[in-house]
């Protein structure tokens, strides 16, 4: 059953051009001029009661205005949005009671205050029953180790136990839906893995439904099975991670230091993707050659100080789409 | 059901605050002592003022100090409860207003109910002076008078919460507005230290009509001193109606709140 459904959403901004220095300020003061923004363009995903989704996409997206119209903060431009039976912006406070949110760079705990105290603060303001509430704490305790900072101040704790708590702050209300804008941003690798185990045992034990934005494709790989991938405000990929993996993230790049400047760099099976001074990166197709097999080639013919691979980041994986997407007719075909 | 869990909501938040404020008791310390300070000067000074002066259009020193006193714990009771609605042009900019609109509770009442550093010292200060300014003009105390009082208080910290929900409101609008903030607490220390018959009608009028400050103190100190003389033809008794005047100020002030929210979430846009 859909539990959230989006069709043809879309979001203009407004905003005032602004000029550069005082002379532009001043002639702001007298005429203003507007142009719009298209952060959404047309959007359409349903996603089904117990789904775990990663919403992907570089920065400037569109990411987290899809999410604060879910969340029923912004209202669209058009198009049509319904999150388990409601409108959000229509009904926002009824929408409230269904969703948990946590946004990556802004906390809802009190900086002067224990964590538990927040917790208290929340307690009343979704009206927990005590008994769940309790039950909830303890749960969310052991998976995420609170125990240890629950009376420290929060402004106290670091990075990765504060995230930590704003994920149980999240979740105490047991809402049907949880969305999280960028959890991991700047997160260790430590607080970065306990909070993904997290998200996997809310999504699998209780069943809720897990909207995750990220633009780090490592988020969505150990969590989420299905990925919609935006780019500009539109959906250029809807399905599942393993075949964005196989049919757009087949190249990798193979970063050589050489140890002297060679004159003309041929290695079979790669094409040049830049140079600077020794530093020459090599692209190649992992279907095609092995890594190993490309790096042997490149010793064989020049002396060699240093090499490395990169794994496609998004923004490689979009333009890929971009530029091959269409031919292999696998665009944006949401099922 | 939403009424009960307001409460709960509000109980709580006075909770955090005076738990917040003895979690830096020396800061706390420095606060009252602060308090005490100021408004102590603004008394001296405008005794300094108006002890020139035998009186002001009819009304002596002893007037003054009541009418001012009236004021003070008006605008210390707004400060006590509802001074939080100030920082909202903050949240705005810095993003976290969104967390309002994702919460199962309206927005004004969680501004009102953002926990902070508040503490009431402000408050029983100026309950302090104004007994001793009820008895230094010597009022006549009596079941009306005890009945009315607590109303007006009440009515006039209303005023003053819908003159800052407006401010804020504008922040919807535009990324800043501390200057227009710090006008409006101007214009209020002047305009509610005098009896408003002495500034001209258009002054009046505004005081009365489009920012009715005029409610948080004079009129209801003509009425308790027996002044008879009207400021624009409204008879003593006026000065019982702070308490409506100051609900509909703010019912108004709520709807242009709820109109600036639209804008911000984007509606016919
Ligand atoms: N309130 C706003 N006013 C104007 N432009 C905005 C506003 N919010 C976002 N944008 C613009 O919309 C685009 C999408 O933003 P956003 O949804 O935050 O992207 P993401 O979360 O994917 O990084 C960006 O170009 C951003 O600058
Ligand atoms: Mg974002």
């Amino acid at each position: 059953m859909a539990i959230i459904e989006a069709a043809d959403l879309r979001k203009v901004f407004r905003r005032i051009v602004r000029r550069p220095g005082i002379g532009g300020a001043v002639r702001a003061l007298f005429s203003r001029e507007y142009e719009d923004k298209i952060a959404v363009d047309g959007v359409n995903f349903t996603l089904a009661e117990g789904e775990l989704v990663g919403y992907l996409g570089p920065n400037g997206a569109g990411k987290s205005t899809t999410i604060k119209i879910l969340t029923g903060i912004l209202v669209p431009t058009s198009g049509s949005v319904r999150v388990a039976g409601i409108v959000p912006y229509q009904r926002r406070q009824e929408n409230a009671e269904n969703i948990g949110v946590v946004f990556g760079q802004r906390s809802q705990l009190y900086w002067d205050l224990p964590l538990r105290e927040s917790f208290e603060l929340l307690r009343a303001i979704y009206d927990v029953p005590r008994n769940r509430y309790l039950e909830n704490l303890a749960h969310f305790s052991a998976i995420l180790d609170l125990e240890r900072f629950l009376d420290t101040p929060v402004r106290q704790l670091s990075l990765g136990e504060r995230m930590r708590g704003d994920f149980a702050a999240a979740m105490l209300h047991d809402p049907k839906i949880v969305y999280l804008d960028e959890p991991t941003i700047g997160l260790d690798v430590v607080a970065k893995e306990a909070i993904r185990e997290f998200i996997t045992r809310v999504n699998r034990e209780r069943g809720t439904t897990v909207i995750l934005t990220t633009h780090d494709l490592a988020d969505v790989e150990r969590l989420t099975p299905r990925v919609i991938l935006i780019d500009e405000g539109r959906v250029i990929f809807d399905g599942a991670l393993q075949r964005l993996r196989t049919e757009y993230g087949t190249h990798r790049t193979l970063v050589v230091t050489f140890a002297e400047a060679p004159t003309n760099i041929d290695v079979p099976g790669t094409e040049i993707e830049s140079r600077e001074g020794l530093v020459v990166r090599l692209r190649f197709d992992r279907r095609k050659l092995s890594a190993e097999a490309i790096i042997r080639r490149v010793m064989e013919r020049y002396p060699i100080s240093d090499v490395s691979i990169i794994e496609p980041d998004i923004d490689t994986i979009v333009r890929r789409i971009y530029v091959e997407g269409y031919q292999h007719g696998a665009v944006g075909a949401p099922s | 059901m939403r009424w009960r869990r307001m409460a709960g909501v509000y109980r709580q938040y006075w909770r955090i605050n005076i738990l917040t404020t003895l979690e830096y008791r020396e800061n706390f310390v420095v606060w009252f002592a602060f308090t005490f300070v100021y408004h102590g000067s603004s008394i001296a000074a405008l005794w300094i003022v108006l002890s020139r002066f035998p009186s002001m259009n009819g009304w002596s020193f002893r007037d003054m100090a009541f009418l001012y006193a009236l004021w003070m714990v008006a605008h210390a009771l707004h400060n006590t409860l509802f001074s939080t609605v100030g920082e909202v042009p903050d949240h705005i900019r810095n993003g976290e207003f969104d967390r309002l609109l994702v919460r199962p509770l309206d927005t004004l009442f969680q501004a009102i109910a953002t926990p902070g550093q508040v503490f009431p010292d402000e408050l029983v200060l100026a309950i302090v002076t104004f007994v001793a300014a009820t008895i230094y003009a010597g009022v006549h105390v009596d079941a009306m008078f005890l009945t009315f009082i607590p109303l007006i208080f009440i009515g006039g910290a209303l005023i003053d919460l819908g003159i800052n929900l407006i401010i804020s409101t504008a922040a919807f609008w535009f990324v800043k507005v501390d200057a227009l903030r710090w006008i409006f607490v101007q214009l209020e220390q002047e305009f509610t230290r005098y009896p408003v018959t002495i500034y001209t009608r258009g002054v009046r009028f505004v005081l009365t009509f489009v920012f009715p400050f005029a409610f948080m103190n004079y009129f209801p100190a003509r009425y308790f001193l027996h002044k008879g003389m009207s400021g624009l033809g409204l008879p003593p008794v006026a000065g019982l109606l702070t308490p409506a005047i100051g609900i509909v100020f703010v019912a108004l002030a709520y709807v242009f709140w709820r109109f600036g929210l639209n804008r911000y979430q984007g509606v016919g846009h």
